[in-house]
Order: structure tokens, then sequence, then C-alpha cells
């Protein structure tokens, strides 16, 4: 906790571990807990049902872990795996988003990124976007 | 789903506590009693929850859905004031009452998702879409 010696000025957040981003992290771990669960849940009762819907659903669960866990730790490399994992989260809820919405058929079996995330109160479309936002910020502060 | 007593008390209490949360935060105030306490009631609820609901099968109640889920909830809903716990604590700032009103309403999700599976849907796979825990 390195960060925790800048107390002059709340508002300027040093690291990306830091303030706002506790909560973001915290976010994204409520995330990588609910996906994971409803994933393993899917494929352990349902799997015949839906193979790729549950796989994407597995996937977003292993998108999601890898994004919390790299956002929580320090240094230039997990920001890259943090940047890399949020790139690879937006794309996801875009794509399936798109589809679901343009190509019913294809996803009758809902995911995490169905409908731009409409289950999940369109968390999963603005969180990649704020996480992004968030690691540009602190590219720097990731770079020493 | 069908709304019971739990549900509506367990929301009253997530949701108080996740709105005083967000008003300590917004008021620029680090956690103090009052978030505090508001955290450890919602912990205090799933476990008063939890209890009930032993007691409630042992009475002869039963779960329509699945047991091994409602339970996976019930331990995921009861590790989460803990985890919001240390997690804000561990940097004590403003931002650490932001961190603990995500459990609150995390909760009533959660609460919500439990209280489908104790009643169940009827609409198995649709039930599935809804809630942040599905």
């Amino acid at each position: 906790m390195k960060n925790t010696l800048n107390t002059a000025t709340e508002q300027v957040t040093p690291g990306r571990t830091s303030g706002a981003g506790r909560l973001l992290i915290t976010v994204y771990g409520v995330f990588a807990i609910s996906a994971s669960a409803r994933a393993g849940y899917q494929i352990a009762t349902q799997f015949g049902e839906a193979p790729v819907a549950y796989l994407l659903s597995a996937f977003a669960a292993v998108v999601y872990i890898v994004a919390t866990i790299s956002l929580a730790k320090p240094g230039r490399t997990w920001a890259r795996i943090a940047a890399a994992a949020i790139c690879i989260e937006l794309l996801g809820v875009l794509a399936v988003g798109a589809l679901s919405l343009f190509d019913a058929q294809a996803f009758p079996h809902a995911t995490v990124w169905s409908m731009f995330g409409k289950g999940y109160g369109y968390i999963p479309l603005l969180l990649p976007i704020v996480g992004l936002w968030w690691l540009y910020r602190h590219r720097t502060a990731t770079a020493k | 789903m069908t709304v019971d007593g739990w549900f509506i008390a367990g929301m009253i209490v997530g949701l108080a506590s996740t709105i005083i949360c967000i008003v300590a935060a917004v008021m620029k105030k680090k956690p103090n009693d009052l978030t505090l306490v508001s955290l450890a009631a919602v912990e205090l609820f799933i476990v008063v929850y939890a209890v009930a609901s032993i007691i409630r099968l042992a009475m002869g109640a039963s779960i329509m859905g699945e047991t091994w889920e409602f339970w996976g909830y019930m331990f995921t809903a009861a590790a989460l004031p803990v985890a919001g716990f240390y997690w804000a604590m561990m940097e004590r700032t403003f931002w650490s009452n932001y961190v603990m009103s995500a459990v609150g309403v995390t909760v009533v999700v959660m609460m919500a998702r439990m209280a489908q599976i104790w009643y169940g849907t009827g609409l198995s796979v649709q039930g599935l879409q809804q809630g942040i825990g599905s």
C-alpha cells in the first residue's frame, strides 16, 4: 500500500488501485464472481441446450477474473494485461450485444453480454469504457 | 418471482446501506460508525436469513429450485460484506464508502435470485436473465 502516503489531496489518486480504482476493482470483482457462478451453473446443469452461449459465458467469466486481478496488481505489465482484458471485454459486449439484437436466433440463451448487458443494468457496457479511461488516466503512474 | 417478507426486509436493509454509504461518500466522509453499522446490518440480516432458512427447511418447507444454488448464493451474500469491509478499509478514504455501497445493492439482487430459487420462477431459462447473480 505504497499509495496511502498521498493524503494531501484526496482528489488526486496516484495509483491504479487507489481511490476510485478500488470501486472499479470492486465492481469488476462482483462481475467476476457472478459471471463465474452463472457460467458454472449453466455448464453444470444445461450445457447441452446451448453450448456456444454457455462457453461464451465461461469466456466472459475468465475475462472478468483476469481484468479484476490485473487491475488490482501494481506495475506496468499488469496494466497492459488489464488493458488487453478490458479491450476484449469491450469487443465482446459490443459483438455479442449487436448479434443478440440483430440476430436473436443466434443467441436464444442469455449471456452476461446479451443485449449489451441489459439484464445487468447495462453495467457490462459501461464497465470496459470506464476501465479503459481509468487505465489511460493512470498510464504515467503505472510507467514508473 | 414471489415477493415475501424476507425479500422486502432484505431489500430495505440492503438499499438503506447502499444509500447511507453513497450519501456519506458524496459528502466526502471517510467510513464512520453509521456506514460501518449499515454494512454490519446487511451481514447480520444474511446470517438471520440463513438460520431462518435452515429452520424453515427443518420445519418441512422445501426449495423449489436447486438447493446447492440457493446456498451458493447465501454463502456468497454472507461473504460480500466481509470482503467489502476489508477491501474498503485497506485504504480509508471517502472512496471506501463507495466500495461499501456496492455491497448492499448486490446483496438485494442476490436476495431476489434466492427468492426465485426458493419459490421457483416457472420460467427457468428466462429467470436466469434477471439479476446480477444469475
